[in-house]
């Protein structure tokens, strides 16, 4: 059974049809990019995954694992094992990174019908994770996001995704405000996540996250919907001769 | 007490028929009573009464006492004074205290304070002591109440006020040269109606800390005015509230600025939910001379619902021309997008809240496990 399935997906904002008949299969262990202009409707797909509210599903399924998810509330989504790192990570001053995630790790045990980790266990595994993107120990006490930089909100995103673990990510520009170096610790932190059976759908702009991260299968949206598909060299092309040659 | 009129003219009538209790009859109650037959109370929609109609809490003055405490809880830790206020030793520390430390033209409730008083304490910190544990000032067994706090020059002493039932507390406290006071100030939810003045005067080099946190009542009024007399004075002031149903918490804030090189910090954060209504009115004044004064307030507001009511006000009143003074006041609404962060990481909704408002008002919260157990955050 595939992990994630989308088929014929109609997403409407604000009334304003953005996505127009989506189709996209990711089976366990692959890793997908999902690659297109300004305005193609990559992040509205990344969105109305997580269920943001807003993003109004006028037609077709998405389906998790083979249950259908469109009707369900974000958290139960994740709780299934759908992750979503966001284009913008939001701020919560007072909300510390280690407070957030603790209620995040409980909240998917108990929908697992376990008992939450100790506070020790916890700890544990949060700081290797955050070992895992060379980010300090204090970096869990800080409020989520609050005065973090560009780089620094990113990394948190990969940090949640390696704690929660969830079965299915999408990565929305995570590589987008990112140096070089950044770059490459988050692309060795995606790759650890990598296989286990976990899928990845990586929506980018550019390419060059891609180049770290190879993905299996490369998908080219434009005006919402997906015009072009193949192997990692699409990607390769793409960088070379831009987006134009698709919409001919 | 039915078909009570409680407008300020019968009230005061009715007031001077009551008369004046025995408590404490060393306290000159001359000026008091003045200002109650000159009709100088506060009137309904009086500018400083503007979100609190005061004369419900007048009909809660003639309506009798309700259920005053009927013990007193107040402890001291080793070697620090308490004594009644009845008593001829009170008397010698009001003396010691010297001029009151508020004015009673400012704060009128004061008069009523002193005419229908029946408890209260007055307490000495040593010169010189470090407190090795906390004044306690829980119930007072009497409607109208006042304690007189004394931190002499060095002393150290930790003062945690916690619920109790009153009508009226009148709370004054002098910090003197060099004594530094932290108080801790829990206000439970309440049906009743109270009004407080925590009046506090700091001497130079001094240092008086507040962190209140605060669930509403029925009628919740808090006066809350600290002077830094001496120079390098600091006063911390740190609130934080929740509201909801149709409780009402209204705290009107002056910091005085009356000596040079002083530094002030307010903070508040409040929650409004229900029907609730909260109010902060936060004054800073800079005396002429103050010069090299520091002062500044944040205020910020969440209205959780759309038919609570906040009023957020900072007043500046600076006299002096080199001083540094700032304030902010924001009111806004639970931030959706934080609330679906938490979400999309499988926190349901109703933590997801409860752990934004926690992060929102942790500003103004030093104690987490004491607000945690009086529900002002969970």
């Amino acid at each position: 059974m595939s992990l994630l399935e989308i088929e014929n997906l109609h997403v409407d904002v604000a009334g304003q049809p953005i996505l127009a008949g989506i189709d996209l299969t990711v089976a366990a262990g692959e890793v997908h990019a999902v690659m297109g202009p300004n305005g193609s409707g990559k992040s509205t797909l990344a969105n109305v995954l997580a269920g943001r509210p807003g993003y109004d599903i006028t037609e077709g399924t998405v389906t998790v694992d083979g249950e259908d998810v469109a009707g369900l509330s974000p958290e139960e989504r994740s709780l299934r094992g759908l992750f979503l790192a966001f284009q913008y990570p939001i701020e919560i001053p007072g909300v510390s990174n280690m407070e957030f995630l603790k209620a995040a790790v409980d909240a998917h045990a108990v929908g697992r019908g376990e008992d939450p980790p100790s506070a020790v266990d916890f700890v544990k595994r949060a700081r290797e994770c955050a070992a895992r993107l060379e980010l300090n120990p204090d970096f869990l006490k800080r409020g989520v996001n609050d005065g973090f930089s560009g780089g620094e909100k990113k990394r948190n995103e990969i940090l949640q995704m390696l704690v929660l673990e969830p079965r299915i990510a999408v990565l929305d520009e995570t590589d987008s405000g990112l140096d070089i170096d950044a770059l490459q610790v988050v692309a060795d932190g995606i790759n650890a996540f990598r296989g286990n059976g976990n899928g990845l759908v990586l929506v980018t702009h550019y390419q060059r996250l891609l180049n770290f991260v190879v993905p299996d299968h490369v998908h080219v949206l434009s005006r919402g919907r997906i015009v072009h598909s193949g192997d990692s060299s699409v990607a390769l092309q793409l960088e070379e001769r831009g987006y134009g040659w698709l919409d001919g | 007490m039915a078909g009570l009129t409680a407008d300020s003219e019968s009230f005061a009538d009715r007031l001077l028929d009551l008369g004046s209790t025995g408590y404490a009859s060393w306290l000159d109650r001359e000026p008091h009573r003045k200002l109650v037959e000159e009709r100088r109370l506060p009137k309904l929609r009086a500018e400083a009464w503007r979100h609190t109609n005061v004369t419900r809490w007048y009909e809660a003055v003639l309506s009798g006492p309700g259920t005053p405490a009927k013990r007193t809880r107040l402890s001291v830790p080793a070697g620090v004074e308490a004594v009644d206020f009845e008593s001829g030793r009170a008397r010698e520390l009001a003396e010691q205290r010297g001029q009151e430390t508020f004015s009673l033209a400012a704060h009128p409730l004061a008069a009523l304070n002193a005419l229908l008083l029946g408890a209260g304490a007055a307490i000495r910190v040593p010169a010189g002591i470090r407190a090795t544990g906390p004044v306690r000032i829980g119930d007072l067994p009497a409607a109208y109440q006042r304690v007189l706090v004394i931190v002499e020059t060095d002393a150290r002493v930790e003062l945690i006020e916690e619920p109790s039932t009153f009508t009226h507390r009148l709370l004054e406290v002098v910090v003197q040269p060099g004594g530094r006071l932290s108080h801790r100030r829990l206000q439970a939810a309440a049906s009743a109606r109270e009004c407080s003045l925590v009046a506090v005067r700091t001497a130079a080099d001094a240092s008086y800390e507040l962190v209140q946190t605060s669930l509403g009542a029925d009628l919740r009024r808090n006066d809350i005015l600290a002077t830094l007399a001496g120079d390098g004075a600091m006063v911390t002031i740190r609130g934080a509230w929740r509201l909801d149903e149709s409780r009402h918490l209204d705290n009107q804030v002056a910091v005085h600025h009356a000596a040079p090189g002083g530094t002030s910090r307010q903070t508040y954060r409040g929650v409004a939910d229900g029907r609730s209504r909260a109010v902060l009115n936060g004054r800073i004044e800079i005396a002429p001379g103050a010069q090299h004064s520091d002062a500044t307030l944040s205020t910020k507001n969440l209205l959780a619902s759309n038919t609570a009511e906040v009023y957020a006000k900072p007043e500046l009143l600076i006299y002096a021309n080199d001083v540094k003074c700032s304030h902010g006041a924001t009111i806004g609404a639970i931030d959706d997008d934080a609330v679906h962060y938490f979400r999309s990481r499988g926190i349901d909704e109703h933590r997801a809240r409860s752990l934004f408002v926690r992060g929102f008002l942790r500003e103004a919260i030093d104690d987490v496990e004491a607000a945690q157990r009086l529900g002002v955050i969970q």
